[in-house]
């Protein structure tokens, strides 16, 4: 892997450059959250932040799009073209956009999905975590691969890893912007990555729970959830590795219509329901248990479907805490949960 | 050509006129039905079966009673339209007998007007459709009539207002501001437009029919503060007494 050094005073000539790469979207601040956005001005970013309520999925699986077209009788397929550069993303959600590649890009692969990552960068930055994060416990917190490029904080500028062809096609391009770097370099990129991983607060012993799971399936611990979780689907919605959609046709006159697929969520009522009106996750306690099954238990072979991010604890009205939810259920006990302290306004 | 009719119980009529407000989408309406009944908009009326009957409006008298048992009779498909009739709204969130009302209101127990006590129309008759809110997106009703007559029955939301505020990226006010929101018990299909400005759902399209959460919610929102009375309030504003714990 190739190493370069940004110094600060570069970075928004480095930064201008991309542009030639594609429109460059970054995370922008707005209320009390984070989202990726289209960026003008680097300034408008704000790079140490947390994380986006929505994760960089949305570039690849959109929130809510058309999907297919009716007209005259026939469908045609939309797909925006628009090349991108995104920037500024954590290693937790490149990780992330490599467990939907499994997803969507094997057989049979998703066109859209396969059109908009090819014509897309992903700029990676380094993260301190907050008291949410978990990614260290899953392997999560550091990015070998998905990324192009990858930025790590140093104290007078960043430690630019080179991730891919197109990573170095870039690097070649701003070699005037760039030095190599020196042992002092180095030295920083360590001490930062030494505090960061002293940092993490939340941690989540991997290790046996896909066996302690198969035999929790009738624990306590679930109805206890039941009674706590509202099914809102919140969960689902900020998830950067929940993968279910939604398709339905919406007519725009008696004669054209469009096919809107939209994020779905397990939580939904009828998310389980199959021909002949069985519903195989018919109560709110089936739903939630399925959830955790999906993230942690389904396939231990092939790796959690979870990269410790953090958002579902964030955004969940209710309350609940991913890791503490695995410990009680691995441990067969439950723990009073105390509702997150929240600041009103 | 299939045939369509309209009618009113009692409400703003705001859901009545929601119809005439889909404008020009109303002409691809109207070629595809023929409007046999639809008082806000015509006084032409004509006797005989529907293929649809959309009723809006809680049952709150004896007349309206009437016309939706009419209207019930005479039609194949009968859909719900507006929170009126799918929960009952704010009218059936009073409580009491008949008699204390009327005393209450007029100084008198006796019910000249044949007055009921107000009730969504699904205590009534057997509806087919519902489309809650106050008032109901028109789109989804647009689509609801096409796809009848296309002969196809329209599908049910499933999700919570929760769902399309986070399709649209907003802030959850919940979570982030402490306001207290109704989204996460709510019927989604409104695309979250209260949130959109910042103000939490206050739960007009009705709650969600399977699965919902009212204790849950209950107890978020007394963590923040609010009382049993505040709360309890909330609930009962569109839902009818639909959502208790």
């Amino acid at each position: 892997m190739r190493y370069s050094k940004l110094p600060k005073e570069n970075f928004e000539a480095f930064f201008k450059s991309l542009e030639k790469w594609g429109a460059v979207y970054g995370p922008v601040k707005r209320g009390r959250i984070y989202s990726f956005e289209k960026i003008k001005d680097p300034n408008e970013m704000s790079l140490n932040y947390t994380r986006t309520m929505i994760p960089p999925k949305k570039f690849f699986v959109k929130p809510r799009e058309r999907i297919l077209r009716l007209k005259d009788g026939e469908w045609v397929e939309e797909c925006d073209e628009e090349k991108k550069v995104i920037f500024g993303v954590h290693s937790c959600d490149i990780n992330a956009l490599l467990i939907l590649d499994k997803v969507y890009l094997s057989y049979p692969e998703d066109p859209l999905y396969k059109r908009r990552r090819e014509n897309s960068l992903i700029i990676g930055i380094s993260c301190m975590p907050d008291e949410l994060c978990f990614c260290k416990s899953l392997g999560t917190d550091f990015a070998m691969h998905g990324f192009d490029l990858f930025l790590h904080e140093l104290p007078d500028g960043w430690l630019v890893r080179t991730g891919s062809v197109k990573g170095h096609e870039i690097i070649w391009r701003s070699r005037e912007l760039l030095q190599e770097p020196n042992e002092a370099d180095l030295e920083n990129f360590r001490k930062f990555e030494d505090r960061r991983i002293k940092s993490f607060k939340k941690e989540l012993d991997a290790q046996g729970i896909a066996d302690l799971f198969d035999l929790a399936y009738n624990s306590d611990v679930w109805k206890k959830y039941e009674e706590l979780c509202l099914g809102c689907g919140n969960c689902n919605m900020v998830c950067p590795t929940c993968r279910c959609y939604e398709v339905c046709d919406l007519w725009t006159s008696p004669y054209e219509a469009e096919r809107v697929r939209r994020y779905d969520s397990c939580f939904m009522e009828t998310h389980g329901l199959v021909a002949g009106g069985h519903n195989f996750r018919a109560t709110r306690l089936d739903r939630f248990r399925n959830r955790y099954y999906c993230k942690s238990y389904f396939d231990p072979q092939a790796g959690f479907n979870c990269v410790g991010c953090g958002r579902c604890d964030e955004f969940c009205p209710a309350g609940i805490e991913h890791v503490k939810v695995l410990y009680e259920i691995a441990r067969g006990r439950s723990y009073n949960v105390p509702i997150l302290q929240r600041k009103s306004a | 050509m299939r045939t369509l009719g309209v009618f009113e119980l009692t409400g703003c009529g705001g859901c009545a006129l929601n119809i005439i407000f889909l404008y020009n989408k109303l002409f691809d309406v109207i070629q595809l039905y023929k409007i046999k009944e639809f008082h806000m908009a015509s006084s032409y009326r004509e006797e005989g079966s529907l293929d649809v009957a959309l009723v809006s409006g809680s049952v709150s008298t004896q007349r309206d009673l009437e016309i939706l048992r009419r209207a019930r009779e005479n039609s194949r498909f009968l859909i719900a339209i507006g929170t009126c009739a799918t929960h009952g709204n704010m009218q059936s969130s009073l409580e009491g007998s008949m008699e204390e009302k009327l005393e209450r209101i007029y100084g008198t127990r006796d019910n000249y007007m044949g007055a009921l006590n107000s009730k969504p129309i699904v205590e009534y008759v057997k509806v087919d459709f519902a489309i809650p809110g106050c008032p109901y997106d028109k789109d989804e009703l647009y689509q609801a009539l096409i796809l009848l007559a296309k002969g196809v029955e329209p599908v049910y939301k499933d999700y919570p207002v929760c769902v399309e505020c986070k399709l649209n990226e907003y802030e959850c006010v919940l979570v982030k501001r402490g306001i207290p929101c109704l989204g996460p018990l709510t019927v989604g299909g409104c695309n979250a437009i209260c949130l959109r400005s910042g103000i939490g759902c206050i739960g007009c399209r009705g709650p969600l029919p399977k699965g919902v959460n009212p204790a849950g919610e209950a107890r978020i929102l007394k963590e923040l503060g609010y009382d049993d009375e505040y709360i309890r309030n909330k609930y009962k504003t569109f839902s009818g007494g639909g959502l208790k714990w």
